[in-house]
């Protein structure tokens, strides 16, 4: 399957002048330099420069209480952070890793049904998973924390009924933050996957069955293998953003679940260290760079582009 | 209660707000530096005049002289402004409302403050680079960032001669605080105290210390929940430390406390300031809590919910209004500032807020709102105030206020690292 | 763009595949039901939200118990101060940080899917990277950039910060389209003598139509949706979701489940317009 389409530089008609041609066809290859740089633009000064700043302002020190920060090559910065959070970040990533196998054991089923059995509701099915999210993820959040509180909807009337102990509680609890960043990333587990699948030719499938093999040995031996990029795509999409979030151990959690989004978002907003703050980001995002190449390397970035695409 | 409590004695009231005032606050607020921290070094170190002198350079009766602009910007915290429903059932202001209606001004009001570090770290870029804040009045607590807007120039010096209602009715700890002498730069628009809110029915027996937050046979397991900025200070008072004075050794000996009550098991969470709905709905059975919240809840919303100042001693912090610098408005928003020191208006806040007033007047007008309230027949609403009126918390006696404590105060980048070195791992880890 | 299997024909000796029952079982009444089971799971907080939009609460604040119904929230659903500026700030920066986010995307993925040129491998990773990058590296990082560029963080912030993450998402939504595109249509009108220009805006155009949209209504809700990095530009703007996440540390008022339920509204008529679109389209 092609990716991108040649330009066609057009040889110069024979007798003809060479001018207006040729210069069609160096026009022609600047088309796509055009049509990049409004895009190019807005991604280097929204994207790439913040980064770079970011690891500027790692590197300086001083404080807000006393008039600002000074570029002062401040490695220190990293050494500090790398050493007071180490356990944030450690169970940051255990966090993320279960999020991610617990996202992929939930999605994998459902995509497998719609991709290879749902036919002309393929679109519509995927489309009642996702359309949850069209709602701020702050407000679903914030819904299930009432609906998982110590005396609400589910848990008062099973304590009511003595089915668990008074003092149970789901809130404030490690369950509580990864089942909730499972169920927020749960669309980005699942479009990679299904685009994945909904690929694989099914008449693969077929001929594997005709060759008497088992249903779960076609899945096995055909299936499972060809969906391995999407697996991948969907491990990485829904791994890093795991990583650094937030908002679910601020809602859901208590104390022992700070993770490392937690302490970024605190450095930079309560306790303004921007320096420090930054450090902690740029090493997430290094964590996320090495990921990422070593994914892009081996398996090409384009399920992860098709699959964010299926989404829209 | 009986109602026949003697009104504050000012000069006790002040004697017993400023025996903890030292030395060397004194020295700090003179400008002459300790740790470093003096203002001329503040001002070179900014390495601009930009923002840091816009405040200075300007004296506080050209600021505030002249005709005010037609709206006026006023950032505050969530449920710290009257509210009532009109008769199509929309909510609104009354207070703003009057205010409007005597000089013609309209407030943009916005409860945008969740936090004062968050809120400072959202303004301070702008008033460090000299640029309109977006707001011309802000209320701060006392404390970190408090100080750090006043010693830097960021908010502006008042004019003493535009206040004539706060000459005349603010109490006598509203005038001239520690933090801030002479009211150079701030007026207070509520205090309230930092002691223990617990639902009545959840727990075992009187919640009445600070130990028993950390007892599971009293509150149970994971279901306290303690405020990360105040607990510092909160834990040292009730170890029986003044904070003021403190340093490093006493935060390390509350440090040990807090971890110790973490490996009891009863902390939920560590709290900004959003433990209230956790309170409210059970989620938690007791929290270290502010006395408007939790009053609010049980008298006015009739939850099963108790207050108590707890025996080692409370946290007492106030909320102040500032003018940032570079503010649109100052004029107008000196007129607000004033205009809540109206008996009859700090009463409309009172009411609906249940902080502690710095307009005693407001005691007795909300007690003949009671009876007035009473006479038409709304029993249960009267009722509600004359509870109001006759809380302690919010018209304390003065050996209430003996009893209360200011956090510490002495903030330069330095004390701020060290403590929180000491202190975030426990809410962090 | 699903391939259609013939089924394949068994040998008429050995009959039907041995395991014909059991995976009628797992094809029709597990795998569907699990499905079906996930689908409400995902919507489940939806449910709550739109039941408690009708939730009688004596005072103006949600609670988990539920007091009886009542259409009090949606009579009065602007009352709550703040919350309808808030509401209105979102709708008013989505739409243009969407349209420009739309504009610009959808050229840039024409570029990325149709030609290549050189650095095409490095935009393509930077791209890959814009959809993958932790919101919170990337709005802190904006903040700082934007306090060392002295920027006062505003409207201005939120909907430039708001175009730079929608962009990658439009672009590789159009480019997934365009590089489905036969190009020989767009040659066949060149050869019947349209110009380039003309042959892209009546041939590409609507055949990539489905995809823009597609894109502009993904760009409109990742922005009306966003949070983090919102939180960190914002200044003294407040959004829906920032005013939400500030109200929900006292308590939320029932009208945020009633804008709620109106806003998951629009978006299923937004979606459902898009599919019966992008019907037509593939049919015609």
């Amino acid at each position: 399957m092609t990716t991108v389409d040649e330009v066609v530089v057009e040889a110069p008609p024979p007798g003809g002048s060479a001018g207006p041609r040729r210069s069609i066809g160096a026009r022609r290859r600047l088309v796509p330099y055009y049509l990049l740089s409004p895009g190019a633009l807005f991604l280097l000064l929204f994207f790439l420069i913040p980064l770079g700043l970011m690891l500027y302002t790692s590197l300086e020190s001083g404080g807000l209480l006393s008039g600002g920060f000074r570029f002062s090559w401040a490695f220190d910065n990293y050494t500090n952070v790398l050493g007071q959070y180490q356990v944030q970040f450690v169970r940051s990533i255990v966090y993320s890793i279960i999020v991610t196998i617990a996202a992929l054991l939930l999605a994998y089923p459902m995509t497998y049904w719609i991709a290879f059995y749902g036919g002309k509701w393929k679109s519509s099915l995927l489309l009642l998973i996702l359309v949850p999210f069209f709602v701020s993820f702050v407000i679903r959040t914030i819904q299930w924390k009432f609906i998982l509180g110590d005396h609400g909807p589910i848990l008062g009337p099973l304590k009511d009924i003595g089915l668990l102990p008074q003092g149970f509680r789901v809130l404030a609890t490690p369950f509580a933050v990864v089942a909730g960043i499972t169920y927020n990333f749960l669309p980005f587990t699942a479009l990679p996957l299904y685009v994945a699948l909904e690929r694989i030719d099914k008449r693969l499938v077929e001929a594997a069955k005709d060759l008497y093999s088992s249903r779960w040995e076609a899945f096995r031996k055909v299936v499972w293998p060809l969906s391995l990029p999407g697996v991948f795509a969907a491990f990485l999409l829904t791994f890093v953003p795991a990583t650094g979030d937030y908002v679910n151990a601020t809602l859901l959690g208590g104390p022992g679940t700070t993770m490392i989004g937690n302490i970024i978002q605190e450095k930079f907003l309560v306790e303004l260290d921007y320096p420090e703050a930054a450090a902690l980001s740029v090493i997430l995002m290094i964590v996320m760079l090495v990921l990422a190449t070593i994914y892009a390397r081996i398996l090409g970035t384009e399920d992860v582009q098709r699959a964010a695409g299926a989404g829209a | 209660m009986d109602d026949d409590r003697p009104m504050i004695d000012p000069v006790a009231m002040q004697r017993a707000l400023r025996t903890r005032l030292t030395r060397r606050s004194l020295l700090r607020n003179t400008g002459i530096g300790v740790a470093g921290f003096s203002l001329a070094s503040l001002l070179a170190a900014c390495g601009s005049d930009e923002g840091g002198t816009t405040g200075q350079s300007a004296t506080p009766q050209d600021v505030f002289s002249g005709e005010p602009g037609d709206t006026l910007n006023f950032a505050n915290w969530p449920a710290y402004m009257d509210q009532a429903k009109d008769k199509d059932g929309n909510v609104y202001h009354p207070s703003l409302r009057v205010f409007q209606q005597r000089t013609g001004i309209e407030v943009n009001y916005s409860d945008e403050i969740n936090d004062n570090a968050e809120f400072f770290g959202k303004i301070q870029p702008l008033l460090a680079g000299g640029d309109d804040p977006g707001r011309d009045l802000i209320v701060i607590t006392n404390g970190r960032y408090f100080t750090a807007l006043t010693q830097n120039g960021w908010v502006y010096e008042l004019d003493p001669s535009k206040r004539p209602n706060f000459d005349a009715n603010a109490a006598s700890w509203a005038k001239d605080p520690f933090y801030d002498p002479g009211n150079k730069f701030g007026m207070a628009w509520q205090s309230g105290i930092t002691g223990i809110g617990f639902n009545t029915k959840q727990v075992n027996g009187e919640i009445t210390k600070m130990d028993d937050l950390a007892d599971p046979a009293k509150v149970g397991s994971s279901s306290v929940g303690m405020l990360e900025g105040d607990m510092g200070d909160w834990v040292m008072i009730n170890l029986g430390i003044d904070p003021v004075t403190s340093g490093p050794d006493e935060w390390k000996e509350a440090a040990a406390w807090l971890k110790m009550q973490r490996e009891s098991g009863t902390v939920r969470a560590y709290y900004g300031n959003d433990y209230l709905p956790d309170l409210q709905q059970g989620n938690l059975n007791a929290a270290m809590a502010w006395s408007g919240d939790v009053l609010y809840s049980a008298i006015w919303l009739g939850l099963d919910m108790q207050y108590v100042f707890p025996e080692g001693g409370a946290l007492l912090w106030i909320d102040n209004m500032l003018v940032p610098a570079g503010a649109q408005n100052p004029v107008g928003a000196a007129e607000i500032m004033d205009f809540y020191y109206d008996p009859e208006i700090a009463t409309m806040l009172t009411e609906w807020i249940l902080y502690m007033s710095p307009v005693p007047a407001t005691q007795e007008l909300i007690k003949k709102d009671a009876e007035k309230n009473f006479d038409q027949g709304y029993k249960g609403y009267a009722n509600r105030l004359q509870a109001t009126a006759e809380n302690e918390f919010l018209y304390p006696t003065e050996e209430f206020l003996g009893r209360t404590t200011f956090g510490f105060g002495d903030w330069t980048d330095e004390s701020a690292e060290e403590w929180d070195a000491i202190f975030l791992p426990i809410s962090q880890g | 763009m699903s391939t259609v299997a013939a089924p394949a024909k068994s040998l008429p000796e050995l009959g039907p595949a041995p395991l014909n029952r059991s995976r009628k079982r797992w094809t029709r009444f597990i795998l569907p039901t699990y499905t079906i089971v996930m689908i409400v799971y995902l919507a489940s907080p939806i449910f709550v939200m739109i039941l408690y939009g009708f939730n009688d609460v004596p005072f103006d604040r949600q609670t988990a118990k539920f007091w009886g119904l009542t259409l009090d929230w949606w009579k009065n659903v602007f009352n709550v101060p703040g919350l309808y500026p808030a509401f209105k700030n979102s709708l008013k920066i989505a739409p243009i940080a969407a349209a420009f986010s739309t504009a610009i995307g959808t050229l840039f993925g024409l570029a990325l899917g149709r030609y290549r040129f050189r650095g095409l491998k490095p935009v393509d990773f930077i791209i890959f990277l814009a959809i993958a990058v932790p919101e919170i590296v990337l709005g802190s990082s904006l903040l700082s950039m934007f306090v060392l560029a002295k920027v006062s963080t505003g409207y201005a912030t939120i909907i430039l910060s708001h175009i730079g993450f929608s962009i990658a998402f439009v672009a590789i939504t159009v480019r997934a389209r365009v590089q489905g595109l036969d190009r020989n249509l767009e040659d066949a009108a060149q050869d019947l003598f349209a110009s380039p220009v003309s042959a892209f805006f009546k041939v590409t155009l609507p055949l990539i139509a489905p995809a823009i949209l597609a894109g502009f209504l993904l760009a409109f809700v990742l922005s009306l949706d966003d949070f983090v990095i919102t939180n960190f530009v914002a200044g003294p703007v407040l959004t829906f979701p920032l005013w939400v996440y500030g109200a929900q540390r006292i308590g939320v008022p029932p009208q945020v489940n009633v804008m709620g339920t109106l806003l998951f509204a629009a978006g299923i008529l937004a979606a459902v317009a898009s599919v019966l679109a992008q019907r037509r389209r593939s049919r015609a």
